[in-house]
């Protein structure tokens, strides 16, 4: 529309910033919880002067800095690059929205790296009150990072009361804001822990006695962060707009996964409870893994959850999945879809330049009178800059597939209410011409109903046609 | 196809801050992040270099660059974000749709950073330990080539974004029913090449000076005179080197591949005269800094290096922004845009953005008097 549309077949071009978004969630969060975790047991070894946790906590604070640092920064800066890519129009308007907020983050990212190096560079060599305060200042600043990015997704989820002409606190200080920034909190708390168990399984194999005092220790932030998670998840469900709602209920996906994180998330607090807690020092690298990959479960799932209710918005009643403007939506339902978007319009102009009047704009009778074949290229046209941000055509949720075995009409009724068959689907943008046009490409992809099956009497085609007489001549040719 | 016809839409929220304040925002963040990044990115090389064919101070050179890269290039990635924020605020229309044509060689630089971070590390780890393996030299080698091919996608993307013909070219060329197959570059641009290998000699110049900073500021207690002497003589060669690079290709760029009407429209300020003139002559007062000090580096010398090297790094920005802001105003004049300025968020942000600086400097100064401590003790 604004923007060249990114196809990415089979896929489609945002499935990577869901790909991305996941694999970096899972190293920013323990970029967070890990800061805190650190600065306060390192302050708790320096009290007590327990020179062999300080060491332990060196060497974990390399593998931190190694994973967080390198992996975790630049899958964060690709989030970006990939919503750019895959999502022009939303992230321009967040950027519009937000540009001071990221640059307030951009801050306290230049404070992380900074202490964070100095952390680890300087261990051993910094008196120790400067040593925990460093750590304490990466902490601090990791964790507003969180809340200023916390506040920026929520935002997309719930608008809340932010208009175009109110600035960036009000569309920061949405309903959803606060139950996330809780819920990411405790999940930062909860998945550093699993990092820092799985770190000391294998790095403090043979070291029983640290290996415990470790464990005990750290079940505390992770009981603390699953508390956080849960509370902050309930409320996060409670506020939650209704078209969210509907869609947990809804989606049957979105249903089992959302049973999926909190049995993960039970199992896991109960294996905290009753293991590190109560009796640490027993686990050990198998156990470690276990519950790292239950931890990242529950938090790809928890994410991919508040990516998924979304829809059919990607910035709440603002920006519509298929990167068009709410507000702009009864004007291309007027003036037609192809006409209003930026690129469409010069993909019209250049390959179908009858179709325009002499206003230069596209209109409907002449688009009805292109021959059938043009009408399906006209039609792939609208799919691709409509449909194909969540449909691919025959891979992930492949239109071919969804309409398997439909008539023309039934894909013609669909496509003219699209709201009305799934309301996590946006409205029909177009006009009823270039519907048509639509119907006409779906039709062309759409798979038979599968042969073979039968409602009813069982019919033998051969005795049929014995019955009918058709067999013998048949037979003959 | 008029290219006119592929601008999308301006926003209806409004610029959140005068285009004067993005454009300079966005220079100061680029000279903030080209410093490191030009270490990094001439750096890598000699590394790679040196740590393979180098011997006594050319290998120790290695050495000490990689100790210092893993800081280099996690400081200057993150530097990176600033030009790029204020970029996507201010030249939308013209950034999003360069990046999508080219999408698949634009998000392929998140994965060869990654790769190429790493192998930063590997060599650097390897190298703290004592312990150099074939693994750990190729990790540099890889690491070196893909921060050039890095900046082969960046020329890219950053010259197709003012470059609306070539826009339509990739359209036409790579679209399915209209929707772009993103496996488009810049490569039918006469510009890109030697935008490209412009900033390799610029980055030579840098990493020159570095080198020498290097020397006499860090790790006082291990450099040996030898090396110091050893030092300021390479900076100066590797200056002139890149320095002779950086106006062979320069000139390549302004009179062999730029469009003539950009010229025209350029050097029809008078202004412009002046600024290029500077831009020009800024780096023959660091090779004379560097000249002065070739039997043996001082502190002060250094010092004035490396501010007349940043200056210098300034007034190639400046010099890029000025022309960047002439390409696309003959599309269109996005200075013009209407604004909508968010004075309470930006007010916060630049308080922020001192105290920021501040805690940053305060951390820098305690590491600074341990530094200190250690080389007074020895
Ligand atoms: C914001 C995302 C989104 C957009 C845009 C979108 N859809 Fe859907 N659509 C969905 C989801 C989610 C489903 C449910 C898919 C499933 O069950 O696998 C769905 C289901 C469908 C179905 C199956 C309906 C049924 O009753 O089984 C069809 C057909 C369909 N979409 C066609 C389209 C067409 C045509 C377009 C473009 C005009 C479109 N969709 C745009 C999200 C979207």
């Amino acid at each position: 529309m604004h923007y060249p549309w990114w196809y990415v077949p089979n896929l489609t071009s945002p499935m990577l910033i869901a790909l991305i978004a996941t694999v970096h969630v899972f190293v920013s969060l323990y970029a967070v919880g890990g800061g805190i975790v650190l600065a306060g047991e390192v302050s708790y070894a320096y009290k007590v002067n327990n020179k062999s946790l300080l060491d332990y906590l060196k060497s974990h604070t390399l593998f931190f800095i190694l994973l967080t640092v390198v992996f975790g920064a630049i899958t964060g800066v690709g989030i970006w690059w990939t919503i750019g890519l895959a999502s022009p129009l939303a992230t321009e308007s967040l950027i519009h929205i937000f540009v001071f907020g990221w640059a307030m983050e951009y801050v306290f990212f230049v404070l992380e790296i900074v202490s964070a190096f100095i952390f680890h560079y300087y261990w051993g060599r910094l008196d120790a009150g400067t040593h925990k305060t460093i750590g304490w200042i990466y902490a601090v600043a990791a964790y507003i990072s969180l809340v200023l990015i916390t506040g920026i997704t929520a935002f997309q989820l719930d608008i809340g009361n932010w208009t175009p002409d109110k600035g960036m606190w009000v569309a920061f200080f949405n309903p959803q804001t606060f139950p996330q920034i809780i819920a990411r909190s405790g999940a930062s708390l909860l998945l550093a822990s699993l990092y820092i168990y799985l770190h000391a399984a294998f790095k403090l194999k043979n070291d029983h006695q640290l290996r415990a005092l470790v464990e005990n220790r750290t079940s505390k932030w992770a009981m603390a962060g699953a508390a956080l998670v849960t509370i902050g998840g309930a409320w996060w469900y409670f506020n939650i707009p209704p078209s969210a709602k509907a869609a947990l209920a809804g989606a049957s996906a979105l249903n089992i996964l959302s049973i999926l994180v909190f049995a993960a998330s039970a199992v896991v607090f109960f294996m905290l409870f009753f293991g590190p807690y109560r009796n640490p020092g027993w686990i050990n690298p198998g156990f470690a893994i276990l519950y790292f990959l239950l931890g990242i479960a529950a938090t790809g799932t928890g994410e991919f959850i508040r990516e998924g209710v979304r829809k059919p918005y990607i910035v709440y009643n603002y920006v519509t999945g298929n990167n068009v403007l709410v507000s702009e939506i009864p004007k291309l339902q007027s003036t037609g879809y192809l006409n209003g978007g930026t690129w469409t319009k010069a993909f019209m102009k250049a390959h179908y330049p009858q179709v325009f009047d002499t206003t230069g704009n596209i209109d409907d009778a002449k688009l009805l009178q292109l021959p059938e074949g043009d009408q399906v290229k006209v039609g792939q046209v609208l799919f691709q800059y409509h449909c194909n941000n969540c449909h691919s055509v025959g891979g992930f949720s492949g239109v071919a597939e969804l309409t398997r075995g439909w008539s023309k009409d039934m894909i013609h009724t669909v496509v003219t209410h699209l709201a009305k068959a799934h309301f996590f689907m946006p409205p029909w943008c177009g006009t009823q011409a270039e519907a048509q046009m639509l119907t006409e490409y779906l039709a062309s992809l759409s798979e038979p109903s599968p042969p073979g099956m039968r409602f009813g009497k069982a019919v033998n085609p051969a005795l049929k046609q014995l019955a009918d007489g058709t067999l013998r001549e048949e037979g003959g040719k | 196809m008029n290219p006119q016809f592929l601008i999308g839409p301006v926003s209806p929220l409004g610029s959140p801050a005068p285009f004067w304040f993005i454009t300079f925002f966005k220079v100061l963040g680029f000279i903030l992040h080209m410093i490191p990044m030009n270490i990094w990115y001439a750096g890598m090389v000699l590394v790679a270099i040196y740590a393979t064919f180098g011997k006594n101070h050319s290998l120790e050179l290695a050495h000490r660059l990689s100790r210092t890269m893993p800081v280099i290039v996690a400081v200057g990635v993150n530097l990176g974000i600033v030009p790029l924020l204020f970029t996507q605020v201010g030249y939308y229309q013209f950034y999003y749709p360069a990046g999508i044509l080219m999408a698949h060689a634009w998000f392929s630089v998140i994965i060869i950073l990654i790769f190429a971070y790493y192998g930063v590390y590997v060599y650097s780890l390897s190298v703290r330990k004592n312990k150099s393996t074939k693994f750990a030299l190729a990790s540099a080698w890889i690491s070196s080539i893909a921060f050039i091919f890095i900046g082969f996608l960046f020329a890219n993307n950053f010259s197709l974004m003012s470059n609306l013909n070539s826009w339509i070219h990739i359209f036409n060329k790579t679209n399915v029913g209209g929707a772009v197959l993103g496996t488009g570059l810049n490569t039918s641009d006469p510009t890109l090449i030697p935008r490209w290998l412009m900033m390799f000699g610029l980055a030579m110049t840098t990493t020159a000076v570095f080198i020498a900073f290097d020397a006499v500021f860090f790790k006082k207690r291990d450099t040996s005179e030898d090396y110091k002497r050893w030092a300021g003589k390479f900076a100066l060669i590797l200056y002139v080197i890149g320095l002779v690079w950086f106006a062979a290709f320069g000139s390549w760029y302004i009179f062999g591949a730029m469009d003539k009407s950009v010229i025209a429209e350029v050097t029809a300020h008078p202004l412009i005269y002046f600024l290029f003139g500077l831009t020009a002559v800024s780096p023959g007062f660091v090779l004379v800094t560097l000249f002065v000090q070739r039997k043996g580096l001082k502190k002060g010398g250094v010092i004035l290096a490396t501010v007349l090297q940043v200056v210098t790094l300034s007034l190639n920005a400046v010099s890029r922004q000025w022309v960047q802001n002439v390409e696309i105003f003959r599309y269109e004049d996005i200075s013009k845009l209407p604004v909508n300025t968010q004075w309470s968020p930006m007010i916060v942000f630049l308080i922020l953005f001192v105290i920021g600086l501040a805690v940053v400097g305060w951390m820098i100064a305690k590491i600074a008097a341990v530094e200190k401590q250690a080389a007074n003790i020895s």
